[in-house]
């Protein structure tokens, strides 16, 4: 008992101390901002309705503007390389997954920025140029229980190219999209390889419509136009919770996830806003109403809302340089579109 | 000075432009057109050129290459080329073809028959103002999709049947929605050469005995022959560059012609590449060219084949019987097609809580949540406003450019008129698509900062749209005499004062209309602002496009309900000014 309250007085000390330091950082940071204009632009794949909460939240308690520009990670990409080449780059901030942030990365567009919010996050998080993997996204299958009863729903990957699936699938489209091309190829470190390019292969076959990323795939899911959609699993949450649309998952033995990540840019045109706003999203408060809107954060107590989610074996995605991700890319047109 | 020599001292100096230079130089008016000349030349021939050197360099956007034809050889020498261009071929005399059909049908029933409710059918010329073509792709998606296309579902339910009867993702389905988005189009050029018409051939084609099929087959559709290959010509060219009803339909089902090809893997692959997207935007320029100077020589032949004189006469109208319902009957399907049901269609979506088939129980969840996204929405908000933006600041530079343009074309027998007529014709043929790649060239290392502004898309929009408002002026330009002006030359006024108080009054009536039509234009265009706009300079066209692709149906179908009530409210002021007919 004693020995719990000589830490917690040491603890307390310690907040003491590097609270004013943090406070004196923040009112800086915020002054420097304001003289910028108040306002920074982001670019990202993180869904609006999660980014929102945390944008409003920021303007009350700071005054200051995110505006946000949401797209694909690949689009997020190419528009961000695109105005680094042109020497004008309009965003100040990307937050998108590991491996789209490290392409980035190797064409220079991103300054490392330590933020104060690093601290809270376990080792084991963290990357040595981008800091914590803020979110994690898990990848697998999902479908819409009104459509399809879970007795009638397909039970493993390999199911669905049996032809009770055909016409009711949505995936997102490997040539336009990086994400599935890195999913595809990583589905060998689950499933084995042969049973995973029989699996592409077969997939191809069924013939699945094909849209520009993750989310407009599960969106066709939730209208019912093609009931079964590749993403994420937090959507299982996320739109029964904001939608009341019933969507389920294919349980798999393990599934595949990547962590999801916020970075300055290097020619920021704004740069204080951006770091306060990255200090505000990476602290306790924002990963708070990152998580009570679904998603999977790593830090203690803010645990997933998906059911059975404690129960899964995730195994993180390898990366695919500049040119296997076009090598692959190459690849799976071939399988998908025949060219 | 005598009043011979007042009009062609201070009216058309440009008479003595080519004869005395120098001397010329020193006139306002040769400054003038000068300066129209440059504006002109820099709008069309700048992002040319630019397209060209995108496609035939070895570095991205914004990094100085070396020459290179490799990517012509990548775009076009292999079989995935001709694959590409056997289904844009078919895409574009598929839609075309079957545009015009339905317009020579409704056209017909319109203008030549005793069809009851005639009237309501000219409509179908102002519905493409009204309801932005990207939501009639949608509309028709959300009704024909094979899974829960509503029209499918009640035809599965009604019938029994086990499988949907049609599939909207489909070579056809691209064809048919693209049809029907083209059909206004077909129908102004074909009602108008059948308005036209002098019937008193007909008459006498009668008078000697031909029966109607006869007269109709012998002398009617000779006669229109050019009108309608017009209208073929020009559809062809307006489906092959369109990427509205691609975006929706092609995309997800693997169709590919040249404008997905290009939003596909050239520019939304990584890594993207902006040369080859250069090199299948000449292709698709090539074709354009091609196919608009053949509707101009079309168009020529039409007026030629003209036979209306200054005397008032009615078309010769045939008198359908007890058959005059069933022709009521077709147009109006047509337009219950065209109009009708992507309006119901959106309107459903707009209230439901989240797309689906509605059920007994749907109608107690019907909601407003989705009007209140777009009136609460800061993203809606900066798109209307940039929306808006683009249309009044849009609109009016182009009119005045339109104006000044009519004016020295038609007005003055300047040589320099050639000049600015085929300037003007490069942007009638330039594929949206095209443009913007070669305005994303163009102004990337520009020295005023453009690129990735709201300034690219305004420059984009007076480009492509000249020749609409240049239509509009100069049907009511070419009605003004010039005795009128001559007479405020004679009492002493230069150029600018007898534009200003003359012409520019008497030009009024087409110049609002003009505007009016090229701001709903404006309010909701997408095939070039999709490759042109930034972040902070969202328009709406691309807005409901990223919606509708995000899955968020309720609010792009609130989006796009409010879109079309304010272009309504625009088109109703445009009647005022001017008669659809004058156009």
């Amino acid at each position: 008992m004693l020995r719990n309250l000589s830490s917690h007085l040491a603890l307390t000390v310690l907040c003491l101390i590097l609270a004013p330091a943090a406070f004196s950082q923040d009112a800086k940071l915020i002054e420097a901002a304001n003289k910028e204009g108040g306002k920074a632009v982001a670019y990202g794949s993180l869904e609006t309705e999660t980014f929102e909460p945390i944008k409003n939240a920021f303007l009350k308690k700071t005054g200051l503007k995110v505006e946000y520009w949401r797209a694909s990670a690949t689009k997020v990409m190419d528009r961000a390389l695109s105005e680094h080449r042109a020497g004008k780059p309009i965003y100040d901030l990307v937050i998108t997954n590991r491996n789209p942030m490290d392409l980035m990365r190797e064409a220079g567009i991103f300054t490392k920025y330590e933020s104060p919010s690093w601290k809270i996050f376990t080792p084991d998080v963290m990357d040595p140029f981008f800091g914590p993997a803020y979110r994690y996204n898990v990848f697998g299958v999902l479908y819409n229980t009104k459509l399809i009863k879970p007795a009638d729903a397909p039970k493993s990957l390999t199911d669905l190219s049996k032809p009770q699936y055909k016409g009711k699938l949505v995936i997102s489209d490997p040539t336009q999209h990086t994400t599935i091309v890195q999913w595809f190829a990583n589905l060998h470190k689950i499933m084995g390889k042969e049973k995973a390019d029989k699996f592409i292969r077969d997939l191809a076959a069924a013939k699945p419509l094909m849209v520009e990323s993750f989310l407009p795939a599960v969106r066709r899911a939730t209208s019912g136009e093609t009931p079964i959609a590749t993403g994420f699993l937090k959507w299982v949450y996320m739109f029964a919770h904001r939608e009341g649309v019933p969507l389920d998952y294919i349980k798999e033995p393990s599934h595949l996830g990547e962590g999801h990540f916020i970075a300055l840019g290097s020619k920021a045109p704004n740069p204080s806003t951006a770091k306060a706003f990255l200090d505000f999203f990476l602290g306790r408060e924002g990963m708070k109403i990152i998580a009570d809107e679904g998603e999977f954060v790593p830090l203690k107590g803010l645990d997933p809302k998906v059911p059975g989610s404690d129960k899964w074996n995730v195994v993180m995605m390898d990366e695919l340089s500049r040119n296997d991700l076009k090598k692959k890319r190459d690849e799976y047109r071939k399988i998908f579109f025949g060219s | 000075m005598d009043h011979r020599n007042a009009v062609l001292g201070r009216v058309a100096p440009a008479f003595r432009v080519w004869v005395r230079p120098l001397e010329a130089l020193s006139q306002p008016f040769s400054w003038l057109i000068v300066g129209l000349t440059g504006i002109l030349a820099f709008l069309a021939l700048y992002p040319s050129l630019f397209l060209f050197y995108g496609s035939l360099v070895d570095e991205p956007l914004g990094v100085p290459g070396h020459f290179t034809l490799q990517n012509y050889a990548n775009a076009f020498l292999d079989l995935e080329a001709y694959r590409l261009m056997t289904t844009s071929f078919i895409f574009g005399v598929g839609a075309s073809g079957l545009s015009v059909t339905f317009a020579l049908i409704l056209a017909w029933i319109t203008i030549r028959t005793n069809a009851p409710f005639r009237r309501l059918f000219e409509l179908t010329a102002i519905i493409p103002n009204i309801i932005p073509p990207i939501l009639i792709s949608i509309s028709w998606v959300l009704l024909l999709n094979p899974s829960n296309g509503l029209l499918n579902v009640l035809l599965m339910r009604t019938f029994g049947l086990e499988k949907a009867p049609f599939n909207i993702y489909s070579i056809p389905g691209l064809i048919f929605v693209e049809g029907l988005i083209l059909t206004p189009l077909a129908f102004l050029i074909i009602a108008a050469a059948l308005k036209s018409m002098d019937p008193a051939l007909e008459e006498s084609a009668k008078t000697l005995g031909s029966g109607e099929f006869g007269v109709a087959t012998r002398i009617t559709f000779p006669l229109m022959r050019p009108a309608i290959l017009a209208a073929g010509t020009l559809n062809f060219v307006r489906a092959v560059e369109s990427f509205d009803t691609p975006a929706i339909i092609a995309l997800p089902a693997r169709i590919d012609v040249f404008t997905t090809k290009i939003w596909r893997e050239a520019l939304g692959s990584f890594p993207a590449d902006h040369n080859l997207a250069a090199a299948y935007g000449v292709g698709l320029l090539g074709i354009a060219l091609v196919f608009v100077y053949l509707y101009r020589r079309f168009t020529s032949q039409v007026e030629s084949f003209s036979t209306v004189t200054g005397k008032g006469f009615r078309p010769h109208q045939i008198d359908l019987g007890r058959w005059r319902y069933s022709a009521s009957a077709v147009a109006l399907l047509f337009l219950i097609m065209m109009v009708a049901l992507p309006f119901v269609i959106l309107i459903l979506t707009s209230i439901l809580p989240y797309y689906h088939v509605p059920t007994w129980e749907t109608w107690q969840t019907l909601t407003v949540k989705h009007y209140g996204y777009v009136f609460q929405h800061e993203r809606v908000y900066r798109a209307f406003g940039n929306s808006l933006f683009l249309a009044t600041v849009g609109a009016t530079l182009c009119m005045l450019l339109a104006s000044l343009t009519a004016y020295i074309t038609v007005k003055t027998k300047i040589k320099a008129r050639g000049v600015l007529e085929a300037l003007v014709f490069i942007p009638w043929a330039f594929p949206g698509t095209a443009l913007a790649i070669g305005l994303l060239w163009a102004y990337v290392n520009f020295p005023i900062p453009i690129y990735a502004t709201i300034w690219i898309l305004l420059i984009a929009y007076v480009t492509r749209f000249l020749p609409y408002g240049l239509r509009a002026v100069t049907s009511t330009i070419v009605q003004i005499h010039k005795e009128l002006e001559e007479a405020s030359v004679s009492c002493g006024a230069g150029f600018f004062v007898t534009f200003r108080r003359i012409v520019l009054p008497l030009m009024r009536p087409g110049i609002m209309a003009g505007w009016i039509i090229l701001a709903t234009i404006y309010m909701r265009e997408f095939s070039a602002s999709i490759f042109l706009y930034s972040p902070g300079s969202e328009p709406l066209g691309p807005l409901l496009f990223f919606l509708y692709i995000d899955g968020q149906h309720g609010p792009m179908a609130a989006l796009g309900i409010v879109i079309s009530v304010v272009c309504t409210v625009l088109i109703a002021i445009a009647q005022r000014f001017s008669r659809w007919e004058a156009r």
